[in-house]
């Protein structure tokens, strides 16, 4: 596992060479942004059970077979593991968040993903789009652009408006789940 | 490789928990501490040459070592210290335990060299740290820690 720094270190070392001043521009500019960082992650830490509920809802209000005996969110047993699951994803996803390297979420999540739904009989289809909406919700959540609560009133950051760029990287870790099992 | 934020990590995940906020604190703290770090890791690799090579004309001008040693000590020294460069980016130990430090001492003595000069050109490095010419005091404490932790492996 690694994160912003580790990265930069078994890059520098592949060269044989020390890390500069060019590469540890990008390292300072993480630490700048430490606490948006920090305030991005507890956005996904204290909203894991709304993000992941309305996701899995709004799956199944798209497609309302899914709870009907037969489908795939049926019986209630089913839907719990797929609750569980979003869970799981949004762990991993603010790991690599706190880290600001996908590595954990490639290594420990992603990783034979797409195997296992498949052998499970997972719908693949109905899985990427939950992940889709766990995506928007967070990034709402992020910058602030939800109904409802407001995450970082008062707190280190300031406002959601200027954590749209550690929103944009979180997103990109929930597009690298999707297209792992597209 | 382990550094202050993969070892929450990992502790969280073995527990498959969400990052809590004491995990959050720690993490914080190392950021905080990141700056001088990052400053000694910018001025040592802008200088690692200059102090590979002053460490060692002063250790094989004493005439105490066999000059046929002198470019395979070089080269190590700079190896060290570009490993303690990535040690002060990651704020761990980890890059000169896992590339500097295990197996080290015999990969030394097989090629019968001498670690006493090793030794020698490290402290001498660590003594001659120029504040504030070549880093400010606080990277040099950050610099120091980590030579003072490669003599003690060495030693």
């Amino acid at each position: 596992m690694l994160d912003a720094f580790s990265r930069a270190v078994v890059t520098a070392d592949s060269k044989g060479t020390p890390i500069g001043t060019t590469e540890l521009a990008s390292l300072r500019r993480y630490v700048a942004d430490a606490n948006k960082r920090i305030d991005a992650t507890l956005a996904i830490t204290q909203n894991v059970s709304c993000i992941a509920a309305d996701a899995v809802s709004g799956m199944v209000c798209e497609n309302t077979g899914l709870t009907q005996p037969g489908g795939h969110c049926y019986p209630t047993r089913r839907m719990a593991a797929c609750l569980r699951d979003g869970e799981i994803i949004l762990r991993y996803v603010s790991y690599a968040l706190l880290a600001g390297d996908p590595s954990v979420l490639d290594d420990r999540c992603i990783n034979g993903l797409k195997e296992t739904y498949l052998a499970l009989g997972v719908p693949l289809a109905n899985a990427i789009r939950a992940i889709e909406i766990m995506k928007i919700a967070t990034v709402a959540i992020m910058t602030e652009t939800n109904t409802g609560r407001k995450m970082f009133e008062g707190i280190n950051s300031g406002s959601g408006a200027d954590c749209k760029d550690i929103a944009s990287e979180a997103a990109s870790y929930f597009d690298r789940v999707i297209s792992a099992l597209s | 490789m382990k550094s202050a934020v993969t070892t929450v990590i990992s502790s969280a995940d073995a527990s498959a928990r969400f990052p809590t906020l004491s995990d959050i604190e720690s993490v914080k703290g190392s950021f905080d501490r990141a700056a001088s770090r990052l400053e000694a890791a910018e001025k040592l690799a802008i200088h690692i040459d200059r102090f590979t090579s002053e460490s060692l004309d002063y250790v094989y001008g004493t005439q105490s070592y066999d000059q046929a040693n002198k470019d395979k000590c070089a080269r190590d020294i700079n190896h060290y210290l570009r490993l303690i460069n990535y040690c002060l980016v990651t704020g761990g130990t980890g890059p000169l335990d896992e590339w500097g430090i295990a197996g080290m001492r015999e990969v030394i003595r097989a090629h019968q060299l001498p670690t006493a000069a090793y030794i020698e050109a490290l402290t001498y490095i660590r003594d001659k740290v120029n504040i504030p010419g070549d880093m400010n005091q606080q990277a040099a404490a950050e610099f120091k820690t980590l030579l003072d932790y490669l003599i003690n492996a060495l030693a």
